[in-house]
């Protein structure tokens, strides 16, 4: 890829600021960090904050967080605190979690105290996705929304809210068309350039990013494609942020087509119904039982499960690898069982284990060669 | 009918007999304490019985998890046990460890809280009894839901109707209400699955009588104020739980347990006898015990340093007497119980704040000389609030000591190694 939009995805994805974040806050934006895709971006764009998916890119080391946090915690949040203890998240003006699991909820008890970020709340996201659950959810988006009027300062009417919706919604839209150029026999771009594009989307404002992620979809749709690789692969999983990671999969022949993650197409695959009258009322309509949900949502699982069949066939797949971060409860379960639907299907499934910080590749990619070699490829 | 028209219950046959052979190690004994444990005995074998029985016959019977307003079972006559059941009441058991890993074997990897790895176990290899319907929880930690949801995908329960009530992550009274909504949801679930109609009459009545329990349990935590303290690990929290939780809630033999409780616990305060001879470490352990391998590490904490564990995680909570005035104030009061003050609910579920003040309280009240949080590897939300309870402790100057264990595989920190680590703790900080 030639463009400048790929260049500055890149800028954005490979660390925690970038040129667009910064020269947002230079110009007197405020931004907002969120944990976990359950959170409502929209609400943040509303209020005129840039919404920022919290990540600890670039983090090396724990050892602040240590003293807080345990050794059987996800180094997702041990890596994201540390992070903040040594002041790298300066830069935003408020944080909001999500009782999205025990690690999680607790990197708020502990950052409340002990990190000087001014706002800093938690939602109550609830476990069920039934009618009484939304109706639930939406009273938290109308706490949240009110916390943040009266933060920031801002007017949150229902014509902004609206504004923000159709703006995500058009951000996912073009999101959704990147990932049906990987549909292509020789997809125009990689699992780990996917990957760039869609957390860059997460930490710039979206007018900006959906002019560029416009330009680099004009760019790829006359590019020859990658053609070559050995197998066709999806990623099922949790946080996963690192196109490094990706790409050590990709080096050993696997060209990784589509995925079921957090920071893919959990996030775009379905659209905030516009025909809603009432803004809030769609969004929390999205957030609990619409979007594809993860697994901490009881009652999903089959929904979940029939999804990843469903992308691997559209994708035209030929394995499925399923990652996870070690010491969550949640996704080992989830691949448990999705390994038992898989089988039930001759899917090949590889399920594997890391650490956030991607390091030591010769484990991972023994075990993506000796997959792709099981698979007869 | 034969065991071999019930493979689900090989398990639970053996466990009863199990408990069959604890009964009559007690049952003729003088102790008191004994004689306390023969009645502990005694329900938990009737409550094997009634389930084996129901699966043989046919009847409708429940499986539950802990805190799940267990008065409502009483009051609808419904025989009713706990999924987590063998990690929990019966984890000494002499096959727990070569159980823990055919889990392992399946697939469950080891970093997943072994109670539920066990508990998944017995549902995917059949040895869990199978219920007319479930009444699950989504709470306190990450893998509850798991668990459920692996009961749901397995081919054999995948049709047992389930209810779960869905946890709110505050503690108000918007929290409140919505959650009494859900219990009464609940109810009508268990109606609706076990053709027993819930008659608001007998639910007053139970809950009635399991407000005794509670306040019979309070009474007895202010006699473990003593010092030195009438009962240590051995005797407490995980009964108390059990009976009002697992075996007799809202009964009257629950309650006439609680008083044989306190009559122990009376007389011993009275004559100054504590839980040893001479007790030098008020210890306040905030967690589970170590079920699994109990005896391998809490007799020790005793014999070799007289540390008295004065209270743990599951033995004083602020549980709510509810008001049974109004139908409304009792479904209020009966979501607060199950869902801000039951032990472990209570802390894992909620926000930090519930460590902090749980500490604080039981530190002064009990005169703790030192707080240990044992880290069971599966609570990594207590495992992420190390910091939070360090300096909650620095603050109220008591010493604090986080171990690293697994309560029912004595293979992840062996007994060996916590002692010499509980040791040198003790001896830097001068206790003991
Ligand atoms: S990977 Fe699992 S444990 Fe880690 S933050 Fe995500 S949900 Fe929590
Ligand atoms: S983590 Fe704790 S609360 Fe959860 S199942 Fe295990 S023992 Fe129970």
């Amino acid at each position: 890829m030639t463009g400048t939009s790929f260049q500055t995805f890149t800028e954005a994805a490979q660390g925690l600021v970038n040129p667009a974040l910064q020269s947002w806050k230079a110009g007197g934006g405020k931004v907002v960090g969120y944990f976990c895709s359950a959170v409502p971006e929209e609400i943040l764009v509303a209020a005129d904050l840039l919404s920022y998916r919290m990540r600890a890119t670039g983090s090396e080391s724990t050892e602040e967080s240590d003293a807080y946090f345990s050794n059987i915690n996800c180094s997702f949040p041990r890596h994201c605190f540390n992070l903040a203890l040594i002041g790298k998240f300066e830069f935003l003006d408020g944080v909001i979690c999500l009782n999205s699991c025990d690690h999680v909820r607790r990197l708020y008890d502990n950052w409340k105290r002990y990190v000087p970020t001014e706002f800093v709340e938690i939602m109550s996201l609830p476990r069920k996705t039934g009618p009484d659950q939304v109706a639930w959810y939406r009273e938290e988006l109308a706490l949240l929304k009110e916390k943040i009027e009266k933060h920031f300062g801002a007017e949150i009417t229902d014509d902004r809210l609206k504004g923000a919706i159709r703006l995500l919604n058009e951000t996912r839209s073009l999101q959704r068309e990147l990932y049906e150029l990987r549909k292509r026999e020789n997809p125009p771009l990689t699992g780990a350039q996917a990957l760039v594009v869609m957390v860059a989307g997460t930490a710039m404002p979206k007018e900006p990013y959906n002019a560029l992620l416009r330009e680099l979809l004009d760019e790829l749709r006359q590019a020859e494609g990658n053609g070559g690789y050995r197998a066709r692969l999806m990623v099922v999983g949790g946080i996963l942020d690192d196109p490094a990671w990706v790409q050590v999969v990709e080096d050993q022949g696997g060209l990784v087509v589509t995925d079921a993650t957090c920071f893919g197409t959990r996030t775009m695959w379905k659209q905030v119904d516009e025909s809603i009258g009432d803004p809030l009322d769609a969004l929390a309509r999205y957030y609990v039982a619409d979007r594809p949900s993860c697994p901490r949502m009881y009652g999903e699982q089959e929904r979940r499960s029939e999804l990843v069949r469903e992308l691997y066939s559209e994708f035209d797949c030929d394995g499925i690898i399923g990652e996870r971060l070690m010491f969550c409860d949640q996704w080992l379960v989830e691949h448990y069982m999705l390994d038992h639907d898989l089988k039930e299907e001759s899917i090949p499934f590889l399920k594997l284990e890391r650490d956030y910080v991607t390091s030591g590749t010769g484990q991972l990619r023994t075990r993506v060669q000796a997959f792709l070699e099981k698979m007869g490829k | 009918m034969s065991t071999d028209n019930h493979p689900e219950l090989v398990r639970y046959r053996s466990e009863r007999e199990w408990f069959k052979l604890l009964h009559s190690q007690v049952k003729d004994s003088d102790v008191p304490e004994h004689q306390l444990a023969e009645r502990t005995l005694t329900f938990c074998l009737d409550m094997y019985n009634r389930i084996i029985a129901c699966v043989e016959e046919g009847d409708p019977f429940v499986a539950t998890y802990y805190c799940s307003a267990p008065e409502l079972c009483t009051a609808m006559d419904l025989p009713w046990y706990m999924v987590m059941q063998t990690p929990f009441l019966a984890s000494s058991v002499p096959y727990l460890l070569d159980d823990i890993d055919s889990a392992e074997a399946m697939g469950l990897g080891s970093d997943l809280c072994t109670a539920i790895r066990l508990s998944i176990y017995y549902i995917e290899a059949n040895l869990s009894p199978i219920p007319s319907c479930i009444v699950g929880l989504l709470y306190p930690c990450d893998g509850a839901p798991m668990l459920h949801q692996v009961i749901q995908h397995n081919s054999k329960w995948r049709d047992i109707p389930m209810f779960n009530a869905d946890p709110p992550y505050w503690d108000d009274d918007r929290s409140l209400d919505y959650f009494a909504a859900e219990l009464r949801k609940m109810a009508q679930f268990l109606e609706q699955h076990t053709g027993r109609k819930l008659d608001m009459d007998k639910l007053k009545e139970a809950i009635e009588e399991s407000n005794k329990q509670f306040a019979l349990w309070q009474e007895y935590n202010e006699l473990r104020r003593a010092v030195p303290s009438p009962h240590g690990w051995d005797l407490g929290g995980s009964q108390c739980f059990s009976v009002t939780q697992c075996y007799r809630a809202g009964q009257k033999g629950g309650t006439d347990w609680f008083r044989k409780l306190i009559e122990i616990a009376e007389h011993k305060v009275a004559n100054k006898i504590g839980a040893v001879e001479k007790e030098r470490i008020r210890l306040f352990w905030f967690d589970l015990l170590p079920f699994g391998w109990i005896f391998d590490l809490l007799p020790w904490l005793e014999q070799e340093w007289g540390a008295v564990m004065v209270m743990d995680m599951f033995g004083n909570y602020p549980y709510t007497l509810i008001d049974t005035s109004s139908e409304e104030q009792m479904w209020r009061d009966l979501a607060k119980r199950n869902l801000f003050d039951a032990p472990m609910i209570r802390q894992a579920r909620g926000v930090a704040d519930n460590f902090v003040n749980d500490i604080a309280r039981i530190v002064k009240d009990y005169k703790i000389d030192v707080v240990i949080w044992p880290g069971h590897m599966g609570h990594k939300d207590g495992s992420a609030t190390i910091g939070i309870m360090r300096e909650t402790c620095r603050k109220l100057k008591v010493p604090f000591m986080s171990l690293g264990l697994d309560l029912f595989d004595r293979r992840y920190a062996t007994p060996d190694q916590l002692k010499e680590k509980m040791s040198e703790f003790f001896r830097a900080m001068g206790l003991g």
